[in-house]
């Protein structure tokens, strides 16, 4: 600790902090745009100039380092001169256009200007103009003057995001911030940019002229399109949700927020909502109130239930449902006498079932894997599927920590990979007991050569192992040996490990017991032998299950299906009853994190409509089918009830045992390697304009490693047929060298490819 | 003996002498009333009256929607929804006054960084029905374009003292 003096107030600090992070801790406050807690130092705005005992000249505070006595002036005439100074240079290029500026309001320039700026301006030269620049579809550069050269935005690329997209060209007065030749800024924490920029350079540009600062009501909510639980100020007007915000919170999303949380609102009011019940008679479908369309439904499971048994009924939800609406699902289901219920819709392995106790979860804490050393992998497309999880490890590995990927696919991680082995799909379990075996070897001092060997020595020479199994592992066939496999891994290097989860609310989903019970159909099985009655909630049965064919063709042959959706969507093709349920911002309701934190949000914006949230519609389904314990009166009451008991501690244990191993089904020819796109991963992002803009939810392509394209004979680019089961759809090829041979790449949940068949397997292949 | 000073005042109609007097010193003074509304007290040239939307000399509205105005009016008498027009610049879609809210402060007038929003000397407006006194942008702009000669006149004479 060092003794420092900051306008004659003692201070005790870190011996190698910086002066401004010292006065910050104090609470003094010394202006500054180009030093941000999160970036390294650039000291380029000179903004934070202060006057330093014994120097001979103003230091700036966020790149002098404190010493022992150092006594520091903020606000001495020196200082405040230099601050002023440096104020009236940054101004004289920076356009007068606040009013019409979407920073406007909350404007570090315009915030500090009012305590160091001039009354007026001395300069009367002509003001530097910079050339607009596209940048995409969700960042808006369309004001480049603006610009104060403080470079945050070129920092976060290179060191958060992992890719330097956008520089800094020419020098001097005709310095512009640009991107390179690509053009486009594509990283999937693009976003947060417009929050570092401290002027109106960069925006929203969906937000652009939507509304001022002061205008919006901020309310506090709970990221619903991934595991991690981002904090979100959701800022609504009119009643309408206009922007997504983070909230800092160190131990989740920091000060980040990925763009799938941040843009994903834009898909919340589109032309598609269903704001009305419907029901379908004779073909046709009809709009009726609530009372209406909810006897109806009642009626239908109950004669399908008193007639055919209550086993034909089968609910599925999706994972970001909230936990009060999972909760209150299976109380229903188990209510009518079905065990049938169930929230994994995408896995396609349910054999832990019964040999696992706990609910599956992170294994650890978020901040834990940033400390973690050694980490190993599993099937994960971790950049898209958990953006800021992503950048937390990049962070990591960015100070010493080894990353050793075991995946079917080799996607730029941005980030330095120590180790990686690249298996098709069903290679997975060996290629993970190999680096079991190499580990075992290694505790004995054999070195074990190849991928696995060296894995597995990475994983050996670590004290902070983590072992992290991704999405593509959970829907793997074998999922239940891979997660036995990590289990033996992780002990063998005295490691935790623990799943990437999916969705918002899985670990959620497993403590409120939507899964089946010991006589109770899961997902794949509801699927499988079809049931006469399904309800559905906020599942789009063609995108979001494992196997779209089989998903579609259980739906088509029920007698009965209830579709609560938020939207009007396929469902109209084989659904019954159409219920409107609020999407998260409209609810309030509870998400479990991936690792376990629970956290509980109000609704952002009244329900649009008639849309209700999902929790009181089954509650008064459960109320119409004559179920005890539907009288909740708020989300809370069904929170408390559903968190009864439950010590969620205690509940999280990934522990599994018994798994025998299975040999994978002999593959023969192509294997399907299916990642869900970032942008395809629920109802609501899938709306999302501005996302669905974005490079990344590009319509998906056939990609196969050149030698499997020459082998075709096909070019890469050339439109192909690809079959799986009955369905087959045309897609261009792509050549990708670094996937595995015997493999072709097929995106999953978007509508080009819903024709199609399971996740996994094989698929065929043909010049169309 | 105050019965009596009483009794010569009444007797001699003092009181009513004096009165007149009075009336007669106003009856040959110079007349201050007004005869409203053939004639009309002078204004100044910061007069607050009805408001108005100018345009530039081009016909280009002045307003671009900052919503400063809004966010000043302490009556909360302006609404102001903005989009982005078909050319990239940011145009009101509605821009309404309730003048029965407005209290004529002329805050929205100091606000506004284009001088769109002025208060011109126009003071003799009424409604009858109710909703008559709700001012939408087209009715303020045609203000403005009825008033403009006069309001330019006004704003030159004020420029000195801003």
């Amino acid at each position: 600790m060092i003794n420092i003096e900051i306008d004659g107030k003692q201070i005790q600090t870190e011996n190698g902090s910086t002066v401004i992070e010292a006065a910050h801790q104090a609470g003094i406050e010394i202006p500054h745009f180009c030093y941000h807690k999160k970036l390294s130092i650039a000291a380029n705005c000179r903004m934070c100039l202060v006057q330093v005992e014994k120097a001979p000249k103003p230091l700036p505070a966020c790149a002098t380092p404190v010493t022992e006595g150092m006594k520091v002036f903020t606000h001495s005439e020196q200082a405040v001169k230099a601050q002023k100074g440096v104020m009236e240079f940054l101004l004289i290029n920076h356009p007068l256009d606040c009013p019409i500026c979407d920073q406007g309001g909350e404007c570090m320039l315009q915030d500090i200007s009012v305590g160091y700026g001039g009354g007026h301006s001395r300069y009367h030269e002509e003001k530097r103009v910079v050339l607009a620049k596209d940048l995409g579809p969700l960042v808006s550069a369309e004001e480049m003057s603006r610009c104060i050269n403080c470079t945050r935005c070129v920092r976060f690329g290179q060191e958060i995001a992992g890719q330097m997209e956008l520089g800094q060209a020419f020098r001097s007065e005709h310095a512009e911030i640009m991107s390179f030749v690509s053009g486009s800024v594509n990283s999937e924490l693009s976003g947060n940019m417009i929050d570092l920029c401290p002027v109106g350079a960069l925006t929203s540009k969906p937000f652009r002229y939507k509304a001022r600062s002061w205008e919006l009501s901020r309310r506090r909510s709970v990221s619903a399109h991934d595991s991690l639980g981002s904090n979100l100020a959701v800022q609504t007007k009119n009643n309408r949700v206009l922007r997504v915000l983070p909230i800092e919170n160190e131990d989740i999303n920091e000060c980040w927020l990925s763009d799938k949380d941040r843009f994903a609102y834009e898909g919340l009011n589109t032309a598609d909502r269903l704001t009305k019940p419907m029901i379908k008679q004779d073909g046709k479908w009809q709009e009726v109130e609530w009372q209406v369309a909810l006897e109806y439904a009642a009626n239908g499971l109950r004669h399908i239930a008193n007639g055919a048994g209550a086993e034909q009924v089968g609910a599925l939800a999706t994972a970001n449902s909230t936990l009060e609406e999972l909760y209150l699902l299976q109380k229903l289901m188990r209510g009518i006498g079905s065990d049938n219920v169930d929230f994994r819709l995408r896995q396609s392995d349910f054999s832990s079932d019964g040999k696992q106790q706990g609910a599956p979860w992170l294994g650890m804490s978020v901040s834990d894997i940033g400390r973690a050393d050694r980490l190993l992998i599993v099937g994960s497309f971790l950049r898209k599927d958990h953006p800021l999880l992503a950048a937390r490890i990049r962070r990591a590995a960015k100070s010493g920590a080894q990353v050793n990927i075991v995946h079917s696919a080799d996607d730029d991680l941005l980030m330095n990979v120590a180790h990686k082995a690249i298996v098709a799909p069903d290679a997975l379990v060996e290629t993970l007991t190999q680096v079991s075996k190499a580990l075992a070897a290694e505790k004995q001092g054999q070195s074990t050569g190849g991928d696995a060997g060296a894995i597995a020595r990475s994983l050996a020479g670590g004290e902070r192992v983590a072992v992290l199994l991704g999405n593509f592992a959970q829907q793997h066939p074998q999922a239940a040996q891979l997660q036995a496999l990590a289990q033996q891994i992780s002990a063998l290097s005295n490691g935790k490990f623990g799943f990437l989860v999916e969705a918002a609310n899985s670990v959620g989903g497993h403590l409120v017991q939507a899964t089946p019970g010991a006589k109770g159909l899961n997902a794949a099985a509801m699927l499988a032998t079809p049931r006469k009655a399904y309800v559905l909630l906020n599942v789009e049965a063609e995108l979001d299950c494992a196997d779209p064919q089989q998903a579609m063709a259980a739906m088509q042959a029920a007698d009965m299906v209830i579709a609560m959706s938020a939207y009007k969507h396929h469902a109209t093709e084989y659904a019954d009853v159409l219920l409107p349920v609020a999407p998260f911002s409209e609810t309030s309701g509870t998400f479990v994190s991936a690792e376990g934190r629970v956290q509980s949000f109000k609704g952002a914006v009244k329900p649009l409509g008639e849309v209700r949230p999902a929790w009181k519609v089954l509650r008064v389904l459960g109320n119409l089918l004559k179920v005890d314990g539907f009288d909740q009166d708020t989300s809370e009451a069904v929170r408390d009830e559903a968190m009864k008991g439950v010590d969620v501690p205690a509940r999280l244990n990934n522990a599994i045992g018994g798994v025998e191993a299975r040999a994978a089904s002999a593959a023969s020819g192509l294997q399907r390697v299916a990642d869900v796109p970032i942008y395809a991963t629920d109802a609501v992002v899938r709306r999302s304009a501005p996302l669905q803009a974005t490079a990344d939810a590009a319509i998906p392509q056939a990609w196969m490693h050149g030698d499997e394209l020459k082998k075709l004979g096909v070019q890469s680019g050339a439109v192909v047929k690809v079959s799986q089961g009955q369905g087959s759809v045309q897609l261009f090829a792509a050549a990708d060298d670094k996937l595995p041979k015997g493999v072709v790449r097929v995106a999953a949940g978007h509508a080009a490819t819903a024709s199609l068949g399971a996740m996994f397997g094989t698929i065929s292949v043909e010049r169309a | 003996m105050k019965n009596i000073i009483d009794f010569f005042k009444s007797f001699l109609l003092l009181e009513l002498l004096k009165g007149m007097s009075v009336t007669g010193k106003y009856f040959f003074a110079r007349h201050i009333t007004v005869e409203y509304p053939e004639e009309k007290t002078p204004q100044s040239f910061r007069f607050r009256g009805l408001h108005a939307q100018r345009r530039y000399p081009n016909g280009e509205e002045r307003c671009i929607g900052c919503k400063l105005c809004e966010a000043v009016c302490p009556a909360l008498a302006i609404k102001i929804e903005v989009a982005e027009r078909a050319d990239g610049s940011r145009r009101t879609t509605q821009y309404d006054i309730d003048l029965v809210k407005c209290i004529f402060c002329g805050f929205c007038e100091e606000s506004c960084p284009v001088d769109a929003i002025v208060e011109t000397r126009v003071y003799e407006y009424h409604g009858e029905n109710r909703g008559d006194l709700y001012y939408t942008k087209a009715m303020l702009l045609a203000n403005g374009d009825k008033h403009e000669a006069q309001i330019a006149k006004d704003r030159a004479a004020d420029a000195k003292y801003r």
